[in-house]
């Protein structure tokens, strides 16, 4: 009993970091149309600003103060000096933003293997490996403050979404971006700051993963794959499918290898996916 | 005879001239000479490249020394690596590109093991000589004549060092169960084919035996299982991200078995600079090492150091060395940049390398390597034979520090 709750509880932990790297990632492809291969890179890029900090004494929790309005501004101007210009040109958006955003996450992996070494580094602080015991359960520090990080973070943006007019906004663009325009809302105000809110939340995922996971320029291919299942699987643009989505691969991944061999542990996940797809096929939350 | 002073001076002029003329024409036809073109393909980019460019490093310091010396049979050496981006499909397309359309004289070999397999396969079709770290030993069964592990870096040799320590504890305090888990590729494979046999002749029973595809994304169910099933001896078959979440869960879940067992996360720096304390006491195995007495390590160390700020030369950096000092021996015993002579040659005599002495067999192997290190301090340190030891093990593990 003791194996099975260490197992829910660790994956809930987990899956909830994936949830956060998914957010942001969801809300741009489901307001903007983009699907923004670059995301992961850019909490990579996070993550280094984190080890910068941590080498000086900041607590990667501290840096949150520097990466989050930092990464806002980047995703501003990832909107305004990229995205936009590629919209303007015409075109299908959808795929040529993916080859475009594909580009720059490779280019943004070699700047970062150009100035830190292409070699993994890892975040170390006075809480790591330690943990929290309830019980029979030991919880890690860093797994519950990357999942206190993804449930604060992502509860903002669903408030934000829902409970305030700019994000009321966002929402009538990404639902009708005619009909927005119509009732007056300024739709380059409206992706520009969906762009900042997404991009600052890659840098809070960031800082999540860097807490628990090693990290080098490449990490980004790796984290990628978790995008995009919880993506797809929660359903585009969906913030409660993305938080389901996670809890769910991160709870069946750890459960199913207390069952089976760890190794069909993927394929016990990607089959439960897949049947979950052919029932719903736009993901578990998407109208 | 009296010789005017006309005479005289024209005698010591033409001396002169004839003592100058071989150095000018040895220098200036060595400076014009053709050089020696080596090419191959390394990860600099992508997944593996934090160990290529390591590799790579060892070539280049490599050449550079060669160029130093005089050459390669007296011309210079210039060396081409091309990035595969961490993908064998490239490392294999660009080796081909090297081979049929810059037509370098020399390969160097590619990494990792997948890559190096995959071009063994290529360069067999081409005939040229090819050294690296191989596949692993599935590699070195398929009859190849032309690749050579020079030396190898073989899975399934990992842990006879880490054995042959563990066999001369006294039986009653070894450890009696053992766990293992294994990342699910031929790297992680290749390491785990010894463990069944090591395990028996230490007769410890191995009582999980789990295997996983990276990336990983959770160490602890199966670090809680393992200490569930009371296993005091812990194998973990992985790479260095997956090596991190697994030390870091077996901490969190406060695991402390008798010894940990790492085959690859620790053969990098960053095991002991990135990760720190809590890295200590994990047992892997080498085949080179900086601690090791042959010519050209104390060098090699120095290089690092002064030029990377590293206390030791990284093993990699000493493996790209190992493997260029291996063809430059072969070519120059056998005075000849054709590779039939080579591959001929290859296999009648012994190298003198920083790797110690190889010699190759049949299947382009030398023999097996006995060597067994243990993280201590930060510092990777030699704990077996007992002749090569730089520092005693500590054994059984420590608890984790809080």
């Amino acid at each position: 009993m003791a194996q099975v709750l260490q197992a829910l509880v660790t994956g809930l932990l987990t899956g909830s970091v994936y949830a956060l790297l998914g957010a942001g990632f969801s809300l741009i492809w489901g307001v903007a149309h983009v699907i923004n291969i670059v995301h992961p890179a850019l909490a990579v890029g996070a993550a280094y600003a984190v080890y910068l900090l941590a080498a000086r004494g900041v607590d990667p929790l501290a840096s949150l103060a520097v990466v989050v309005p930092l990464f806002f501004l980047l995703g501003v101007g990832f909107y305004e000096g990229v995205i936009r210009p590629a919209a303007r040109r015409g075109g299908d958006l959808v795929l040529v933003s993916m080859v475009l955003t594909f580009g720059l996450a490779a280019a943004l992996e070699n700047v970062l293997a150009a100035v830190w070494g292409p070699g993994p580094r890892v975040v170390n602080v006075a809480y790591t490996g330690r943990a929290v015991q309830l019980g029979v359960l030991a919880l890690p520090i860093t797994h519950l403050a990357g999942a206190g990080l993804a449930t604060v973070t992502i509860a903002a943006l669903y408030l934000f979404l829902h409970k305030t007019f700019p994000g009321k906004a966002v929402r009538a663009v990404w639902q009708n971006p005619e009909g927005a325009a119509l009732c007056a809302i300024n739709l380059r105000q409206v992706t520009s700051l969906t762009y900042g809110l997404a991009i600052a939340s890659a840098g809070v995922a960031g800082v999540a993963l860097a807490l628990i996971y090693s990290f080098s320029p490449a990490s980004h291919l790796m984290w990628l794959v978790f995008v995009f299942l919880v993506v797809i699987v929660g359903g585009v643009g969906s913030l409660v499918g993305v938080v389901v989505a996670g809890m769910l691969v991160g709870a069946l991944t750890n459960l199913s290898t207390l069952v089976i061999p760890f190794a069909w542990a993927p394929f016990f996940l990607f089959a439960s996916l897949g049947v979950l797809l052919l029932l719903r096929p736009t993901g578990l939350f998407r109208r | 005879m009296r010789l005017s002073r006309r005479q005289v001076l024209k005698s010591a002029a033409l001396g002169a001239g004839a003592l100058a003329v071989p150095r000018v024409l040895t220098h200036g036809a060595w400076a014009q000479a053709r050089p020696i073109r080596l090419g191959g393909t390394l990860p600099l980019t992508g997944p593996f490249a934090d160990t290529g460019v390591w590799v790579e490093r060892g070539y280049r310091y490599w050449a550079e020394k060669v160029n130093r010396q005089g050459g390669l049979l007296g011309r210079p050496v210039e060396v081409t690596i091309l990035d595969d981006a961490s993908s064998v499909d490239r490392a294999v397309s660009l080796l081909e590109r090297l081979i049929t359309v810059d037509r370098v004289d020399l390969i160097l070999g590619g990494y990792p093991g997948t890559a190096a397999a995959a071009q063994m396969a290529l360069v067999e079709r081409y005939r040229k000589v090819y050294i690296s770290m191989g596949g692993h030993m599935a590699s070195f069964r398929r009859g190849f004549k032309f690749s050579f592990g020079g030396p190898p870096l073989m899975g399934q040799w990992w842990y006879e060092g880490a054995w042959r320590w563990l066999s001369n504890i006294p039986k009653a305090q070894r450890p009696t169960r053992a766990a293992a888990i294994t990342v699910n590729n031929p790297v992680g494979m290749s390491a785990r084919e010894s463990i069944q046999d090591g395990l028996k002749r230490l007769e410890i029973p191995l009582v999980m035996d789990e295997l996983y595809d990276l990336p990983l994304a959770s160490a602890e169910p199966l670090v809680s299982r393992a200490r569930a099933l009371g296993a005091d001896m812990f194998l973990a078959n992985g790479f260095f991200p997956d090596g991190v979440l697994t030390m870091r869960a077996m901490k969190a879940l406060d695991y402390n078995p008798k010894v940990i067992l790492q085959a690859i996360g620790t053969l990098i720096p960053e095991w002991v600079t990135q990760l720190g304390p809590d890295g200590d006491y994990v047992v892997s195995g080498t085949a080179i090492h900086h601690r090791l007495p042959y010519p050209g390590i104390a060098e090699l160390n120095q290089v690092a150091r002064e030029r990377w700020n590293l206390k030791w030369a990284p093993l990699y950096f000493l493996f790209g060395y190992a493997w260029a000092q291996v063809l430059q021996q072969a070519v120059e015993a056998a005075k000849s940049l054709s590779h039939a002579v080579l591959v001929r040659y290859m296999r009648e005599t012994t190298f003198k390398t920083i790797a110690g002495e190889l010699r190759f067999d049949e299947r382009g192997l030398p023999a097996p390597y006995e060597y067994a290190t243990q993280v201590i301090n930060g510092e990777v340190e030699l704990i077996w034979p007992p002749g090569r030891r730089s520092a005693q093990p500590v054994y059984p593990k420590p608890p984790w520090r809080r």
